[in-house]
């Protein structure tokens, strides 16, 4: 079998869209996040809705940091 | 020199003829051009005895031995235009008995035993740092650099060689003084010793020549190269040099003046610059030392290669020392291979810099975080060694490993791999530690929020603040109620457009009759809430608004309804569009004025 090439799993020209895109989405989930935190009440607050909220919210902020340090050279 | 030289000659008397191998011709080329003296041996090898012999001996001096950084024997196939050489033949020290104690052998084992009678073509390469020696050692800004080198005149062989020849080039045409032998002649910028013939095995005549150089005497007491591999489509590599300028010292004071007036005179044993030649499509270059980024220096690049002229902050001159760091990304998929279930890196060992001499260069391959079941190939003898770094987004840190080598010559540029394997899913640790870090963030958030932090839970300002919590949260539901009570009435005007439009009376009365049902389960819904903020004190300042809210919705419904009610009843008598408009009208202006104060009475209630 001849060696074969190994490139980034995703093309590093995308890097810098990539993480704008995801960053923009991260942020506004996170804003999202909290509003819903300030204007909800301890009672009408429902743990599930926060938690899914964060979790979506990081998923897009922690991809799109990553792609933010790779499109300005850092490699991780 | 001439101790070594007595001690030989003595040993020379004493020794055996060890082997049968003649040496027919010896052609000897010194390249003096740079300060890493390079001696190519051309030797045409025959077995004179009956024996099949299957190594051939190559002798050093010791002294020599010492700065030797590089052996290679390739064999010569063919004659003529077709000649091909072949891959460097096996090379091992021997130390074969009987010999003088003041020589080292190297043995090459040959690809195919050589048997009476047959001749073989042999070019040996050897190179050697720090081999020339600056005389006078010490000279100002304005001397020139003098060099002696020392070799013999003949090939040092335990062999007999029947014809031989040296020729030494030189890198400028001044001449000091050289050893004047019999057949000696100097022209332009070569001196050629010899032919020799018929000389007896061990034959040593010393010669030395003493000439001008101008060339860089880079030589680096210390390198390292870290190499970072990223999955993630980069490999890092960054260099730390330690350079001295290893030629004649420099006394006396420097001026800057007349070296910047008069480069060539005032400073003509001094280098100004180094140039690096870096793989293709390298990217992200930079040059700094200690003090920051030196931004004297220039890249140029194309398909092939890629240039880097680097210029030290000072001109060195005998020596100076500088140290400085250089770094630069490369492609991935340039380096880094797949190939059977393993990955590999291939990769050149030494450094980029032109003709610069290493005395110790480790080589650190970082691989990345989750590698298992390294393994190093090298075309030479490295030492081996492994340690942990931590960088960025690390848990456990990355597995380096640490090549070391000492006396390191630009030939040592050479491929080198290191294998290793890797699962895919561990690219993704990176940023599972960042989503893991950010949703932390979040859940402190969450946490804070939920827990109760005040410490006395009887004081009379924390159950007023409980109290206002719950006051906020029933008005929040009726605002939503009020909410929902809306949009069932857009439902309903829905419904009445539907029937001008088709004239079904039928499914307007369902549109109706389910609307109708909502609407009471909300006005149920809402009594525990009216109730509970009536018995509240809290709410006392917003209970009036929330009640005129309530009355004006119900108006709203009612006036609603009975326009609905109106229009239905109208379609069913099938009065004229124009009558049921006039019945309507009224009523109509009614509704828009009661839906615009309860608007406007939500947000009121919404800012509170």
């Amino acid at each position: 079998m001849a060696p074969k090439p190994i490139t980034s799993p995703v093309p590093e020209s995308w890097y810098p869209t990539l993480s704008v895109v995801m960053l923009a989405i991260g942020l506004v989930i996170t804003a999202s996040f909290f509003i819903y935190e300030a204007t909800s009440s301890r009672r009408t607050r429902s743990l599930a809705k926060e938690l899914t909220t964060g979790a979506l919210a990081s998923f897009f902020l922690g991809f799109g940091s990553l792609f933010l340090l790779l499109a300005s050279g850092v490699y991780v | 020199m001439r101790l070594v030289t007595l001690a030989l000659a003595i040993a020379l008397l004493t020794t055996p003829v060890l082997s049968d191998l003649i040496l027919l011709k010896v052609d000897r080329r010194v390249d003096l051009t740079s300060h890493i003296v390079r001696i190519t041996a051309t030797l045409k090898v025959e077995n004179g005895g009956s024996d099949l012999v299957s190594e051939i001996l190559l002798a050093f001096p010791e002294l020599q031995v010492n700065n030797l950084a590089y052996l290679t024997a390739t064999t010569k196939e063919g004659k003529g235009k077709s000649k091909t050489s072949g891959a460097g033949l096996p090379i091992e020290v021997a130390n074969p008995e009987g010999m003088p104690p003041a020589l080292r052998f190297y043995s090459v084992s040959l690809p195919k035993p050589l048997s009476e009678g047959e001749i073989l073509n042999l070019d040996v390469l050897a190179v050697f740092t720090h081999t020339l020696r600056p005389f006078p050692q010490e000279i100002t800004q304005a001397d020139i650099q003098l060099v002696v080198f020392q070799d013999s005149a003949h090939y040092l062989s335990p062999y007999a060689v029947k014809v031989q020849s040296l020729t030494v080039k030189l890198p400028e045409s001044r001449l000091e003084s050289y050893t004047k032998l019999e057949n000696t002649k100097a022209q332009g910028l070569e001196i050629k010793y010899g032919p020799y013939e018929n000389l007896a095995p061990f034959s040593y005549t010393p010669i030395a020549v003493h000439f001008e150089t101008k060339h860089p005497f880079a030589t680096a007491p210390e390198v390292v190269r870290e190499i970072e591999i990223s999955h993630w489509g980069n490999v890092q590599i960054t260099e730390h040099y330690n350079i001295v300028h290893g030629g004649a010292k420099s006394k006396g004071e420097f001026s800057r003046l007349e070296y910047q007036a008069r480069p060539q005179i005032r400073g003509a044993s001094a280098f100004r610059h180094l140039v690096a030649k870096l793989p293709p499509r390298a990217h992200s270059i930079y040059y700094r030392d200690e003090i920051g980024n030196i931004s004297t220096s220039n890249v140029w690049g194309d398909s092939k290669k890629t240039e880097l002229l680097i210029e030290p902050r000072y001109p060195m001159f005998g020596g100076w020392r500088t140290a400085f760091t250089i770094g630069y990304g490369l492609p991935l998929q340039d380096f880094l291979f797949q190939s059977e279930g393993k990955r590999y890196l291939n990769i050149t060992f030494g450094s980029p810099i032109n003709e610069l001499v290493i005395d110790n260069l480790t080589v650190k391959v970082v691989l990345p975080e989750g590698s298992q079941d390294f393994s190093v190939s090298t075309p030479f003898p490295v030492k081996q060694g492994q340690e942990t770094k931590v960088s960025h987004l690390d848990v456990v840190g990355r597995p380096v490993i640490v090549l070391e080598k000492s006396n390191v010559v630009p030939e040592h540029n050479q491929y080198f791999q290191v294998y290793y394997k890797f699962n895919k899913l561990s690219m993704l640790r990176e940023p599972f530690m960042l989503i893991f870090g950010f949703f932390s963030l979040f859940v402190a958030c969450i946490v804070y929020m939920h827990v109760d932090l005040s410490i006395s839970k009887s004081s009379p300002s924390y159950l007023a603040k409980l109290q206002w919590d719950e006051v906020r949260a029933t008005i929040q539901q009726i605002e939503s109620m009020i909410n929902q009570c809306l949009t069932i009435h857009e439902k309903l005007e829905a419904s009445l457009r539907d029937l001008s439009r088709t004239g079904d009376v039928q499914a307007c009365k369902t549109a109706r009759k389910t609307a109708d049902n909502l609407l009471k389960e909300h006005s149920k819904e809402l009594k525990p809430l009216i109730s509970f903020l009536q018995s509240s004190p809290q709410a006392a300042h917003t209970l009036q608004k929330v009640e005129e809210l309530l009355a004006k919705e119900r108006e709203l419904q009612d006036r609603l309804m009975a326009k609905h009610s109106t229009v239905v009843d109208c379609y069913e008598r099938k009065f004229a569009g124009r009558d049921i408009e006039a019945r309507v009208a009224p009523l109509q202006q009614k509704i828009v004025t009661l839906r615009q104060e309860v608007e406007d009475l939500l947000d009121y209630i919404d800012e509170i």
